[in-house]
């Protein structure tokens, strides 16, 4: 049932170079989706209603599409309509939409965490809107919605297995074009499972360390 | 200056309120002393069908001391608040200095910023930003409100910092600070952007009463330095003897206001030695 030491040698630059662009789609994903996020949850928090309302629009699509769904409708639904992209540009806006669509439920969440006297205060000493947000509101939301975003990274970077059904050749694509070659379809995923654990694991330890340290600066 | 302090000090009680604030004003602007430096006009303010505030009006001279008290929900805190807009009052206006709000109308944001750095306010539950050191807490507003380089900023904070006595405390996190030095630093960082007033609300109400005192001492001599002063305030002590005129609030209106020792050992109001007497009592 295992992958034998010359299947695996054999297999391995395959699997490595899927993993590879597993990770490119879930970096990217993130560093677009996060600040995509904040921008959002800015818009949620906003007093104009036009901005509230197309904010909330991007979040409840983001949110309430599956990932699959959102992948399925930019990669293959734009076309018809004149849009078409390459699996990976495809990829990483889907996943990255529904990155800042959670992402910024997660931060407005954690502003709003914040004790009103903090907002206050910062108005009272004169400080404007977009000061009291940088240095006073958002610093501390940031950390307190730190654990969460980390925690929130790991499931996009195992959603970017959904990726297979886009034809992108990450992990899991690999995997199973190996399997479909060799009729190994059992040890070739296998191997990608163990691939996925290996950052999975060490990440999620991670995020329990941050978890413990952040905040802890008021109580220092 | 001193000269005045001294006065104030020791002969409070056979001087008139207009003396005290006349000697207490009169070095730096002798002709402008008998101007108010806060006017407050008809000021309302209500939630829903709650009225808070009922029209009050109130003139605070620049270097008297103001305390208000009166009963939980009387309405204190929400005047204070309304003076720098934290929470825009409905109706009425609010002048201070040179800079005259109508309530009815919606405040631009330059008058607001510009209503907000000539007051300063301390909050019941300090409001320190726990993320930065003390020292930045106090320098932040300088340099984004003030324009101050970083430099300057810090040198002043230093000033401030060491005037409330905690400038050794400058690099540390205001968590690892006692709720009583957590309000003088509070005190430092409104006092950094030169205020003509400082509004305390409740400043002593979170603290146990040894942490009280060492508040209580630096208000005192910020209120010798001639700084004008409205302090929202249960310590009866202080209304009595710190402050050159109290204004005792209850349901939203100004029951009595007048020299400070006279409203407290001699008010005329019924509902003044009602209150009185309770807090006495306790």
């Amino acid at each position: 049932m295992l992958p034998s030491y010359e299947e695996l040698s054999a297999w391995l630059p395959d699997l490595l170079s899927g993993l590879s662009i597993s990770l490119q789609v879930t970096a990217l994903s993130l560093l677009i989706g996060i600040p995509f996020g904040l921008l959002l949850a800015l818009g949620v928090l906003a007093k104009s209603r036009l901005t509230k309302i197309l904010a909330l629009f991007l979040v409840e699509v983001g949110r309430g599409a599956p990932a699959l769904v959102l992948l399925q409708f930019i990669y293959f639904g734009l076309p018809t309509t004149g849009l078409t992209l390459g699996s990976f540009t495809a990829a990483v806006i889907a996943l990255a939409w529904n990155t800042g669509a959670y992402s910024s439920e997660i931060i407005r969440a954690s502003l709003q965490s914040i004790p009103h006297g903090q907002r206050e205060a910062a108005v009272a000493i004169g400080l404007n809107r977009l000061d009291a947000l940088r240095y006073v509101l958002l610093p501390q939301g940031l950390r307190v919605a730190l654990p969460a975003l980390l925690a929130f990274s790991i499931l996009i970077f195992q959603g970017t297995s959904l990726c297979f059904t886009i034809a992108l050749p990450e992990l899991v694509s690999r995997a199973y074009e190996i399997g479909s070659n060799t009729f190994r379809y059992f040890p070739a995923l296998l191997a990608a499972g163990v691939l996925y654990a290996s950052i999975s694991i060490p990440a999620a330890l991670l995020v329990s360390h941050v978890e413990k340290r952040a905040g802890s600066y008021a109580q220092r | 200056m001193d000269g005045a302090v001294l006065h104030l000090g020791s002969g409070k009680p056979t001087m008139t309120e207009d003396d005290a604030l006349a000697a207490k004003g009169a070095p730096s602007e002798k002709g402008q002393a008998r101007k108010p430096l806060i006017k407050l006009d008809k000021l309302s303010k209500h939630y829903g069908n709650h009225t808070v505030l009922d029209g009050i009006d109130l003139e605070v001279m620049p270097g008297e001391v103001l305390a208000i008290i009166g009963p939980s929900g009387s309405g204190k805190s929400t005047l204070l608040r309304c003076i720098n807009y934290l929470e825009p009052p409905d109706g009425g206006h609010v002048t201070i200095g040179d800079i005259s709000l109508n309530a009815a109308a919606a405040a631009g944001r330059s008058e607001l910023s510009t209503l907000r750095r000539s007051v300063g306010m301390v909050f019941q539950s300090f409001n320190l930003f726990p993320h930065m050191t003390v020292l930045r807490n106090v320098s932040l507003a300088q340099e984004r409100a003030l324009g101050r380089s970083r430099k300057n900023a810090d040198e002043r904070s230093m000033q401030l910092l060491s005037r409330v006595g905690l400038a050794d405390k400058a690099e540390q996190f205001p968590g690892r600070c006692s709720g009583g030095q957590q309000q003088r630093i509070a005190i430092a960082r409104a006092l950094a952007l030169d205020p003509d007033v400082m509004l305390f609300d409740e400043p002593t109400s979170a603290l146990d009463p040894e942490l009280g005192l060492e508040v209580l001492a630096v208000m005192r001599e910020l209120a010798e330095t001639g700084m004008t002063m409205i302090v929202v305030t249960h310590e009866m002590s202080f209304a009595e003897n710190v402050s050159d005129t109290v204004m005792i609030m209850a349901d939203g209106k100004i029951i009595e206001k007048g020299p400070s020792q006279d409203v407290m050992r001699n008010p005329q109001q019924e509902r003044t030695k009602r209150f009185l007497r309770a807090v006495h009592d306790r």
